[in-house]
């Protein structure tokens, strides 16, 4: 028993249709949504795009605004990044439409795949990362060249603390387990999202380089 | 730009390939119906760089394919064992005709290879000579010649161990 031996029964039983579809049937299908990975990717690319311009308007309202120069400064700062990534997100974005419609070899294609996911799980990683340090920086440099009061924190923190160093021990510790947990959660994150199906396109790559 | 009409036309005439790719890369009904919408939705976004240099045919085997191998499938439908439980057309036959259990068989056998490996069996199953299976898979003819190889061997053991199975 072998391939070639049952080469035709096969044909015939594979190309058996579990429903009938018509002409008006397949026109149907044409206004469906696409369900690819490559679709969603680009549905939530342009949701993000739409988050950050909205996010762009808002800080700069904020910036605008406020009396306060440090959150002018720290609102400013964040809303030229925004827009930073908001050219970052154009740009993947566009890089999806070019993968769209090809009909190129399979190899090319997983690897165009595998590439633009990776580009994208690393540009998120390493802008995620940049955001932690300009944080940390602006929080210390700006909370005390220009500190706002709060009545309610100052309260507590007298409550929890009985001296000086001990505020500025758990701040140091508060910050650094901020900075570890948002590296491990953002590895985590998207090695849930595209890790999987990214080790499953590599591995069909293999299988042809083999 | 390319007309509705004309595309459905040439692929209702060619909806039996769709069908292959679909029973072969997916097991249950739901999933098939997913990635038959899928393939032809990515077909008709390809459909305006169509040039008609290739048969439409190999052209909608590619589509295909690449569509079924990137297929991000909903891990809740994934099934545990590859049958042909759900095909159609195996479950109206009679039990023990040796060649339907031959073909039984070896369909599952083909069920359990890999998805680059479906591929190459799908297009050989066609009739496509060395040359046009690795210009679709973008690997040598040569390449395509031991793989093909190692896969009728493989098919050959594990057809047989399910047909002392049954």
């Amino acid at each position: 028993m072998d391939l070639d031996a049952l080469k035709q029964e096969l044909n015939q039983r594979l190309a058996t249709d579990h429903a009938v579809r018509s002409g008006s049937d397949l026109g149907a299908l044409l206004k469906g949504k696409t369900s690819s990975l490559l679709g969603k990717l680009k549905r939530s690319l342009l949701i993000e795009i739409g988050c950050c311009i909205f996010f762009i308007l808002l800080m700069t309202y904020i910036c605008v605004a406020t009396n306060h120069w440090s959150l002018r400064l720290y609102f400013g700062t964040f809303t030229v990044l925004m827009f930073a990534f908001g050219i970052l997100l154009y740009y993947l974005y566009r890089r999806t439409l070019l993968l769209d419609q090809q009909a190129t070899s399979i190899k090319k294609n997983l690897q165009d795949y595998v590439n633009l996911l990776q580009e994208f799980v690393k540009r998120y990683f390493q802008f995620t990362m940049a955001l932690i340090p300009i944080c940390i920086t602006f929080s210390i440099v700006l909370s005390n060249a220009d500190p706002i009061h709060i009545p309610e924190a100052e309260k507590l923190a007298v409550k929890l603390f009985t001296a000086k160093w001990q505020l500025h021990v758990f701040l140091v510790v508060y910050m650094l387990a901020l900075a570890i947990s948002v590296y491990y959660f953002t590895k985590w994150y998207l090695r849930k999202l595209y890790g999987k199906y990214l080790d499953e396109l590599k591995k069909c790559i293999a299988e042809l380089e083999d | 730009m390319p007309s509705e009409k004309e595309f459905i036309a040439l692929l209702n005439e060619n909806q039996r390939i769709i069908h292959k790719v679909c029973n072969l890369y997916m097991d249950s009904h739901a999933d098939r119906e997913d990635l038959f919408q899928e393939i032809t939705l990515q077909a008709w976004k390809a459909f305006t760089r169509f040039r008609g240099e290739a048969k439409f045919s190999t052209w909608l085997y590619r589509i295909a394919l690449n569509t079924a191998i990137t297929f991000f499938r909903k891990e809740k439908r994934q099934p545990d064992l590859y049958s042909t439980e759900t095909l159609p057309d195996f479950r109206i036959t009679e039990a023990h005709d040796p060649v339907e259990e031959q073909v039984k068989a070896m369909y599952m056998a083909i069920g359990e290879l890999s998805k680059i490996d479906k591929a190459i069996v799908m297009l050989y199953l066609e009739d496509y000579s060395h040359q046009e299976i690795g210009d679709m898979m973008g690997i040598t003819p040569n390449n395509v010649a031991v793989k093909m190889n190692r896969i009728k061997t493989r098919l050959k053991e594990q057809a047989q161990k399910h047909m002392n199975q049954a």
